[in-house]
């Protein structure tokens, strides 16, 4: 905590506490105890809430001026000692503690003014707000619940200049964010800015404009109070429970314009109680720490400091920086791109009559590569073209093209880079007229002509990513901007760069072992059709279904913490060879219903993985040949157990563990981790003759690490082998390792 | 049958208790039982299903003459509806308001907020209000119903997995019970019982509409999901133990079965008896799946399941 706010909230808070007992002694002496306290709007709507803060955060309903002293006096004892020179800790709690009292003292003189008919205030013929009624807080109250507004920015002074003024509220409001106006610098405030300009506040315009002074600012806290009473379900008097309904549900923030005095500062250590950081245009001491707002809590941005070419540009930058400082996600409704976009054209083929143009495939070069980057590196939204664009292509011709992507978010990990890379491909084919296919250097975009003749062009590109990838994945994304390259010797020299990232990547995949990670994730998604079934991902095995590596899991989890994928800590190890761990038989059993007891990761003999319906290969012990077989989803032959794909699958298939057989993803069988209790790869004596072309590369390579670099030659496949009477010579013939290695059943 | 010794399971887990009403108004609960549907040898079942007379706030379109002539002028004032279905036995009522849909009306809050204070103030059943079912149209209704009816507890929906927050919201503030409709998957109906219960609508205060399909159309994933979420629930898996509510009636009276006329085909049997019976039928199995409350239409339906619910609670 920064000395000097501290020192200057906390005497503040003082101050606040000395003018609410001044006005609240001369209102009782001049007025008496039973003078009614009401709060009302300009309009004369009124709330049900009494003092709002007050009831809410000390359960004391407050009717009468006299039931104010005891409030006064709790308030009082909250306050800390203005820390001495020489005193070098004040701690945060009790800045807070200051706000708070500062709190009950701003509502107090607020009541004490209504008493006395002075509120709501009235200055050169201009009617303030007052508080905001019931009405309208229920009505922005389930906006504020459903999404549809984000929070409230409460503006506190004058802003540089009308202008500024006028295009901070203007782009407050273009995010949907409420604007609450109070508090003065040299007799103006940011109300009379707007009124210069001849700018509507109000209800409608979600423009409230409270009050001259600071007090007024209670206003603002009084409404989050009351939606947290409203809407969260909250008793009055759990004071604790109003807090962390704001700080979670309410994005608010507090900005603060031109020089702060000791009061605001009070007002804002306040605020932060709620969640709300403070933000101020002028040079104060960041407090950057988090803990009680969701992330820093007093932010500064001198306005002459912040990059752009004029005020405006100045202004537009502030606010996007506040925006992002209180975690604010905001939702784009449609892409902007000339041609319809949605799931519909996912599947569109783009005929070469029809072609426009194209970017790579065959011959061509085209990649796209998505990098994490720092938040001050990344300008949302920005996309820039570099070289020429589609219009000018001829008609039918191959192109270059480099698409990088560049994002940027607090919860962004570089781990998760090539899992919205991966997004690319859907997100692009959901444009009319636009097919993509592939990934990485080896994108093969085709575009058609009609989509060129309705204007779209290579920004759209990037219009379609920002969109889809802040709305899908805004929970890890909160920057993005996109460049697009088509001159040949810069997309070259990208793309060499790019592939040194591909590589680094597999490096690090390959690296990702079980062993380095204590957390497995699980998959349910198949629960829909198969009840007890319950995929736990390591790094080291993807799902059955091939779609899902633990790294998928890992981000889907963070974007949707309540969805299908968990995280499932190992635990306490059972049996390490077996990969049993209690941590996931726990996991396990509780999500499949109760019917799975045991669950290892690394035997196919010992409680194996149960199957649904959609994995992409089925493996499954043959005793007579002491191995085991693999036949995958496309192959449609028979196979030496006698069952084909589809009957094996019906045998194993709905959540069932059945030892000795087990469906899995294609990829496991070159894993490191492929039933290694079993033997490995070394147990596979039958393979489907697609998985063997498929795999060619990767399974040679697993050979050779595994000490049988000749081993797919000894491998039989549907073309050679059908039964297991064809099988036991033709390994024999062979000299299968399987056959002289340890009993499979043992 | 002496000898015969009849197995019994222990469950862990309890079907929340959701109440209705209340007040000057009839209260029913909804839930509470600790075993599977009617098995009260096993476990206790509380509070048996409610049946409910579903109503709407418009002269329905394209509705079978049996069911129309059952309720004959009725249908042009769902004040007059709802009296009718209180008559006939209804336990509550459930009011859809078809009219506020953009193809059938376009009616908007207003309209909303007066029927619902005519339905409110014609019957003193516990009442479930359904939105026309398009998002921004059932956001805008419903807030106003909601507010109508502050303090007598009603059901609103629907809360679904794209569209539940402003619907969770006024059912938080204004005290009533959001129905959670997901469609017949386990995996998303939990999914929204914990968004609803996270954003601060409270356990008791949900109601799982699990999605229904009309004997002959997809009655069996209906069964099959109602008895798996009930497994799951009593299994101790809390977030999917809030009761059930089933719009038998509306699946069973959509589909041609129950609307073709006589002898058409021949073969089709008495049109008279044909929709009553596929109504009931829907509404039996989904009721022996699980489901606490139905929604249902003709009055003779309601009347034998009634009567049926009686006995398999073990009335005379
Ligand atoms: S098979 Fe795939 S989708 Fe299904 S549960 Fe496993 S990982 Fe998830
Ligand atoms: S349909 Fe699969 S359960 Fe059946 S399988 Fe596919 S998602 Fe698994």
């Amino acid at each position: 905590m920064s000395k000097f706010i501290a020192t200057r909230a906390i005497r503040g808070a003082h101050a606040a506490i000395k003018m609410a007992d001044d006005t609240l002694q001369d209102a009782l002496k001049k007025m008496g105890p039973d003078t009614p306290v009401v709060f009302k709007d300009k309009i004369g709507g009124g709330t049900a809430f009494y003092l709002p803060t007050i009831w809410g955060l000390l359960g004391t309903k407050v009717q009468k001026l006299g039931e104010l002293v005891p409030v006064m006096d709790y308030a009082r004892g909250l306050l800390p000692p203005v820390p001495a020179e020489n005193m070098w800790l004040p701690y945060l709690g009790e800045t807070l503690d200051a706000g708070a009292a500062t709190l009950y003292a701003f509502e107090t003189i607020e009541a004490v003014r209504f008493a006395k008919g002075e509120q709501p205030e009235k200055k050169d013929g201009f009617e303030y707000n007052g508080p905001i009624n019931d009405t309208q807080m229920r009505a922005w109250g389930i906006q504020l619940v459903d999404g549809r507004m984000p929070g409230f920015a409460a503006l506190v002074g004058c802003a540089k200049s009308t202008e500024v003024a006028v295009k901070i509220v203007r782009e407050l409001q273009s995010k949907g964010q409420l604007i609450f106006i109070s508090s003065n610098r040299n007799g103006r405030n940011v109300a009379d800015q707007l009124r210069e300009a001849g700018v509507e506040m109000g209800y409608d315009t979600f423009i409230v404009p409270f009050g001259t002074d600071i007090v007024s600012a209670i206003y603002a806290l009084g409404f989050a109070t009351r939606a947290a009473l409203s809407f969260g379900g909250v008793e009055p008097g759990d004071y604790r429970r109003i807090l962390l309904y704001n700080k979670f549900r309410c994005f608010a923030f507090v900005l603060a314009l031109g020089p702060i005095t000791d009061m605001e500062y009070a007002a804002a250590a306040g605020a932060i109680n709620y969640g709300f950081p403070a933000f101020a245009d002028t040079v104060i001491p960041n407090i950057l720490p988090t803990g009680i707002t969701k992330f820093e809590h007093v932010v500064s941005m001198p306005f002459d400091d912040i990059p752009g070419k004029d005020d405006l540009e100045k202004a537009e930058r502030l606010v996007q920086r506040c925006i992002e400082l209180r975690g604010i996600k905001i939702k784009i409704a449609k892409v902007p791109i000339p041609v319809a976009f949605g799931p519909a054209f996912e599947g569109e083929v783009v005929r070469k009559a029809d072609l426009a143009c194209e970017f790579g495939g065959k011959g061509g070069m085209c990649f796209e590569w998505l990098r994490m980057k720092g938040l001050d590196e990344v300008e949302d939204g920005k996309v820039t073209v570099v070289g020429p664009d589609m219009d000018s292509f001829a008609v039918g011709s191959k192109n270059p093209l480099g698409i990088v992507v560049d994002v940027a978010g607090r919860k962004m990990q570089k781990d998760f880079e090539p899992v919205l890379e991966r997004q690319i491909h859907h997100m692009m084919n959901g444009g009319e007229g636009i097919s993509h296919q592939g990934q990485r250097d080896i994108t093969w975009i085709r575009i058609h002509k009609n989509a060129v003749a309705k204007g779209l062009r290579l920004r759209h590109f990037g219009d379609i990513l920002h969109t889809c990838l802040k709305n899908d994945f805004g929970a890890i994304v909160d920057k993005v901007q996109v460049t697009l390259y088509t001159q040949p010797d810069k997309v070259k020299e990208l793309i060499e760069q790019a592939r040194a990232v591909y590589k680094e990547r597999n490096a690090r995949m390959a690296g990702l072992i079980d062993e380095a990670v204590d957390t497995f994730y699980s998959c349910t998604l198949c629960q829909s059709f198969a009840p007890t079934h319950v995929c736990v991902i390591n790094p080291e095995r993807v799902g059955l279904c091939g779609a899902y590596s633990w790294l998928d899991c890992r981000a889907a989890y963070e974007i949707k913490p309540t969805g299908p994928n968990q995280p499932v800590p190992k635990g306490r190890v059972i049996n390490e060879k077996n990969g049993e761990w209690e941590g996931v038989n726990k996991f396990v059993n509780e999500h499949s219903q109760k019917k799975i007891e045991r669950f290892t990761i690394y035997s196919l003999m010992d409680a194996p993985m149960t199957t649904c319906g959609c994995c992409e290969c089925v493996m499954a012990i043959i005793p007579e040949a002491n191995g085991v077989m693999i036949v995958s989803r496309d192959d449609y032959g028979m196979t030496p157990c006698g069952m084909t794909f589809t009957t094996l699958m019906g045998t194993v298939g709905g959540g069932l563990q059945t030892p000795g057989m087990m469906g899995h993803g294609k990829t496991y069988v070159t894993s490191k981790k492929f039933i290694p209790v079993e033997g490995g790869i070394k147990r596979v004596v039958w393979l489907s003759k697609n998985l063997k072309e498929e795999l060619a590369e990767e399974l040679k390579a697993a050979c050779e690490r595994e000490g049988v670099p000749d081993l797919m030659d000894k491998v039989a496949d549907g073309s050679q082998v059908t039964t297991v009477e064809q099988l036991l010579p033709w390994l024999e013939e062979k000299q299968h390792p399987a056959l002289t290695m340890d009993p499979i059943i043992g | 049958m002496p000898g015969v010794e009849i197995p019994i399971e222990k469950w862990t887990g309890k079907i929340k208790e959701v109440k209705l009403g209340g007040g000057k108004r009839k209260e029913i609960v909804l839930g509470g039982e600790n075993t599977l549907p009617f098995l009260s040898f096993e476990g206790s079942v509380p509070h048996p299903p409610t049946v409910a007379i579903e109503i709407q706030d418009k002269e329905p379109a394209g509705w079978s003459p049996i069911l129309l002539s059952a309720w004959g002028d009725a249908v042009k004032d769902p004040a007059t509806w709802a009296k009718k279905a209180a008559e006939y036995g209804a336990e509550a009522i459930s009011l859809r308001l078809v009219s506020a849909h953009p193809e059938m009306g376009d009616t908007g809050a207003d309209v909303a907020k007066k029927t619902v204070d005519k339905v409110l103030s014609a019957v003193d059943l516990p009442l479930i209000v359904i939105g026309p079912g398009v998002a921004e149209k059932d956001n805008a209704v419903l807030v106003a119903v909601s507010e109508a009816a502050k303090g007598q507890r009603i059901a609103i929906g629907n809360c679904e997995e794209k569209n539940y927050r402003t619907v969770a919201a006024v059912c938080i503030s204004d005290g009533h019970a959001a129905i959670a409709k997901s469609p017949l998957d386990i995996n998303l109906a939990k999914q929204l019982n914990i968004l609803l219960t996270d954003i601060g609508v409270p356990a008791d205060s949900v109601i799982m509409d699990l999605d229904t399909g009309a004997l002959g159309y997809g009655l069996e994933y209906a069964l099959s999901i109602r008895e798996r979420v009930r497994l799951a629930a009593l299994g101790g898996d809390a977030m999917v133990s809030m009761p059930v509510l089933s719009h038998a009636g509306a699946e069973a009276w959509r589909q041609k079965e129950a609307k073709a006329s006589q002898g058409m085909p021949p073969g089709w049997g008495s049109v008279e008896e044909r929709g009553i019976i596929w109504e009931e039928l829907t509404a039996l199995t989904v009721l022996n799946a699980g489901s606490n409350i139905v929604t249902m239409m003709h009055p003779k339906s309601v009347e034998r399941i009634k009567a049926t619910i009686h006995k398999l609670m073990g009335k005379k």
